[in-house]
């Protein structure tokens, strides 16, 4: 009975993606029998696009990708920006935001600025990332590098400034100096803060580039992939790339999440 | 006092907290506390016993008086003055153990040297077994203990207790008094502590002070003559009682009922 | 404490006239416009962008190619404030549809508890794709036009709106609710007076944050693909088809840059406003 009550969730789980990995091959069985191959796209029509891949297809194109070893590429090296970039940025934004937690004159110089400029889409940064930094790896990683460091900033910044007081007080009183304070008390207590700035960062890298792959693109990425497909268009080779980037999301936010169980174990009650 | 220097000397202190309405907290408090003397200061809410620590702490510099530690006039917050702060202070990401230690690493003591002082600690609390366990795992009265051994272990002349078993229940209470006599018995010590609670004064201090309600003045000395080592028949003995009824009497309480 | 704040603001004021000063200072002395446009360039670029004139005086004399971009636009007849109100307009429609369709979805998922066990694990799989990427597949589906663009907005903002609504509902209204339903409430009254009241909190800050990735998806989405809006200032054209070829000019890129700082700083402002109003309840005054 007991077992039974705590796989519901499992059991739920397992039929609720069950019924939509069905519903998709009913779906797509029917849409690629009746919906129009042929569509009309703003200056000229475009020939056998297939809506709804099959499994068929999908399966087709993904072993088509994997044999020409350009779905292992573009993995590899998208996750690679990603990566280059999220340690990039939060390299500069989590030390950044701890000293603007713990420096009152340091938040009153740079606070302005990230005040400002905390809603603005670190895209934006692209055409003037390429036109300092060239056509390279330089502006794609920038501007994932930037995206990430502007959110985690934010969450370094938060975590050094919200802790309480009285633990503040407490460490005075036991005769703690600045770098004890710092890597014992200021550090563990923003550790939270930091790693969920660090997971929401994360997401808004591989949403960054997808944009960031499309200049001046060279085989292979996702994002060019993304992009040639679009452009033929090849919905399977589409569809197989959404899947792909997002398997990956999914991936790096367990990973993170795993780095954040770590980072807050001490807030667990033990049970009972 | 008789015997020899006092540890503590508290001349003519007064506190004023600023703000659009002043508010004075202590008005002219002198107390002295001996060597190894166990001081409870009881009065009601808002008297200013706990401005009174904080300024001996050395957290709020007084408006007007002097706080002399061994002699020393109080400058700012110091391991020799252990401070157990009424809100919960145990750090909650560090483990048991890393909380009593952390007072040695600010005093940089190597790690073969605090490894004696700690397991000692955990004895005392009678918490071994639990030095890996993080704060949240443990109940509120444990970690209160936690604190106070972690003050202990840095080995300071005075120890200040402002409320520390405030929000626990009478029976938490009562068997965490007895864990903090049993600290006090075994590691003699110079203590202030503060409580709004007459019985825990009683059973734990050699003396109470009583404060005036706002602004805070020394109303009253009580000297708790009770004997060594104190049990449960030390709270249900007349004596005890005669003197819960001189402390509530100072505090201004019981005279409603007559008038 | 006022001398404090005073200071704070002296040295925020002190920050940018610094920091304004000396890339004004630097791109003098650079002397590229086209790589570091100067403040004048900035200032004819920012005119220029408001009134739809070509700018005469200053860097408009050396016609490097990078005004192309700034010439170009204007002969479009695009203006900073047009671009500004289309791109607005797209994070409204994300923000009401999605942010409607997210708060229904979240209520109900923190209502029910067999909906929540069902719906999480598809709402994991669809957040886990990045709105952007859908652009290529839903352009086949709706064609070259304005709702195409909106499908990743609306996209973006509904999953972001999802999982603050449930937590809210979830872990911090349960409580009242339950105590609703032991003082007899339910069905509507326990709905509008209980659930929503108590999930309000959860419900604007995840709007907040959503409003963010609003701004982040629109800009996105006219950068790759619109004809309008301040993505499309930027690049200068669609970066789909053009793939940046391009040249840009830094001037109006800047220009557009802080465009958007403003308006999402405003709109930002605008929910914290709203929010204090809507719960005057709660005590609480955050301040970010």
């Amino acid at each position: 009975m007991v077992t039974a009550a705590a796989s519901a969730p499992v059991r739920r789980a397992l039929v609720a993606l069950v019924a939509l990995a069905l519903l998709y091959g009913v779906v797509s069985e029917i849409g690629s029998r009746v919906l129009p191959r042929r569509i009309w796209m703003a200056t000229h029509y475009i020939e056998d696009v297939e809506l709804t891949p099959r499994y068929a297809s999908l399966a087709e194109e993904a072993v088509f990708l994997v044999r020409a070893g350009i779905l292992q590429a573009s993995v590899l090296v998208s996750s690679g920006r990603v990566l280059a970039g999220v340690l990039l940025g939060a390299a500069v934004g989590l030390p950044l935001g701890l000293a603007m937690g713990r420096a009152a004159g340091l938040e009153s110089l740079l606070g302005p600025w990230v005040a400002f400029f905390r809603f603005t889409p670190a895209f934006a940064l692209l055409p003037l990332y390429v036109l300092w930094f060239g056509f390279g790896e330089g502006p794609r990683v920038g501007l994932i590098a930037t995206a990430v460091a502007i959110v985690t900033l934010h969450g370094a910044f938060e975590g050094a400034r919200r802790i309480p007081r009285v633990y503040l007080d407490a460490a005075a009183s036991l005769g703690a100096g600045r770098v004890l304070v710092l890597r014992r008390l200021v550090l563990p207590a923003a550790l939270p803060s930091l790693v969920s700035s660090v997971r929401i960062a994360t997401a808004l890298a591989w949403v960054t580039i997808v944009v960031a792959e499309l200049i001046k693109p060279a085989m292979p990425s996702l994002g060019y992939l993304l992009a040639l497909a679009g452009a033929y268009p090849r919905v399977p080779t589409i569809v197989v790339a959404i899947a792909t980037t997002g398997v990956l999301v999914l991936a790096s936010d367990v990973a993170v999440l795993v780095a954040y169980r770590w980072a807050t174990r001490w807030m667990r009650r033990r049970v009972g | 006092m008789g015997s020899g220097r006092a540890r503590l000397q508290v001349a003519d202190l007064a506190y004023t907290y600023e703000g659009r309405t002043p508010t004075r907290a202590l008005d002219g408090v002198t107390v002295e506390v001996g060597d190894d003397e166990f001081l409870a200061i009881v009065g009601p809410v808002g008297c200013g016993k706990t401005t009174f620590v904080r300024i001996v702490a050395g957290f709020l510099p007084p408006t007007r008086g002097t706080a002399l530690c061994d002699g020393r006039p109080v400058a700012g917050p110091s391991p020799e003055r252990g401070y157990v702060f009424q809100e919960e202070a145990i750090f909650p990401w560090m483990t048991v153990r890393q909380n009593l230690e952390f007072g040695l690493l600010a005093k940089g003591v190597p790690a073969p040297a605090r490894e004696p002082i700690v397991g000692e600690l955990l004895g005392l609390i009678g918490l071994q077994g639990y030095e890996r366990a993080y704060p949240a795992e443990l109940s509120t009265g444990m970690s209160k203990m936690v604190e106070v051994a972690r003050v202990l272990a840095t080995d300071p002349t005075l120890l200040l207790l402002d409320e520390p078993f405030g929000p626990l229940d009478a029976q938490t209470r009562a068997r965490m008094q007895e864990a903090l006599h049993a600290v006090w018995a075994h590691r003699r010590r110079t203590v202030v502590l503060v409580t709004h609670d007459v019985e825990e004064a009683l059973w734990l201090a050699d003396r109470i002070v009583v404060f005036s309600p706002r602004p805070g003045r020394v109303r009253a000395e009580v000297r708790v003559d009770l004997p060594r080592p104190r049990t449960l028949e030390t709270r249900l003995a007349p004596a005890f009682t005669a003197l819960k009824r001189v402390v509530w009497r100072e505090l201004g309480l019981g005279e409603g009922s007559r008038a | 404490m006022k001398s404090s704040g005073g200071r704070r603001a002296a040295l925020g004021l002190l920050s940018v006239a610094a920091l304004v000063g000396g890339y004004g200072l630097a791109a003098q002395v650079y002397g590229q416009p086209e790589i570091l446009p100067t403040l004048g360039a900035l200032l004819g670029a920012f005119h220029g962008l408001l009134t739809g004139q070509a700018a005469v005086a200053g860097a408009g004399l050396h016609a490097h190619h990078g005004l192309d971009h700034l010439s170009g636009l204007i002969k479009e007849g695009v203006t900073l404030q047009g671009a500004l109100l289309a791109s607005t307009a797209r994070v409204l429609v994300g923000m009401v549809v999605g942010g409607l369709l997210g708060i229904l979805t979240g209520l109900w998922m923190g209502w029910n508890r067999a909906a929540a066990e069902y719906l999480h694990p598809v709402y994991v799989l669809f957040r886990s794709v990045p709105p952007l990427a859908l652009i290529a597949y839903v352009m086949l589906w709706l064609g070259h036009a304005e709702a195409h663009l909106l499908v990743p907005i609306v996209y973006a903002v509904f999953t972001t709106a999802v999982i603050p609504t449930y937590h809210g509902a979830r872990d911090v209204a349960d409580i009242y609710v339950k105590a609703a339903r032991a003082l007899g409430a339910r069905g509507r009254l326990l709905f509008w007076r209980v659930l929503v009241p108590a999930v309000a909190p959860s419900v604007l800050s995840g709007l907040r944050y959503a409003l963010l990735i609003a701004w982040m998806t629109t800009v996105g989405v006219e950068m790759l693909m619109a004809n309008n809006g301040l993505g499309h200032l930027i690049v200068g054209g669609g970066l789909w088809s053009s793939r940046l070829q391009v040249a840009v000019d830094p001037a109006v890129v800047m220009v557009g840059i802080v465009g958007l700082a403003t308006a999402g700083a405003a709109m930002d402002a605008a929910a914290r406003v709203l929010g204090d109003r809507l719960m005057g309840w709660r005590k609480a005054a955050r301040r970010w």
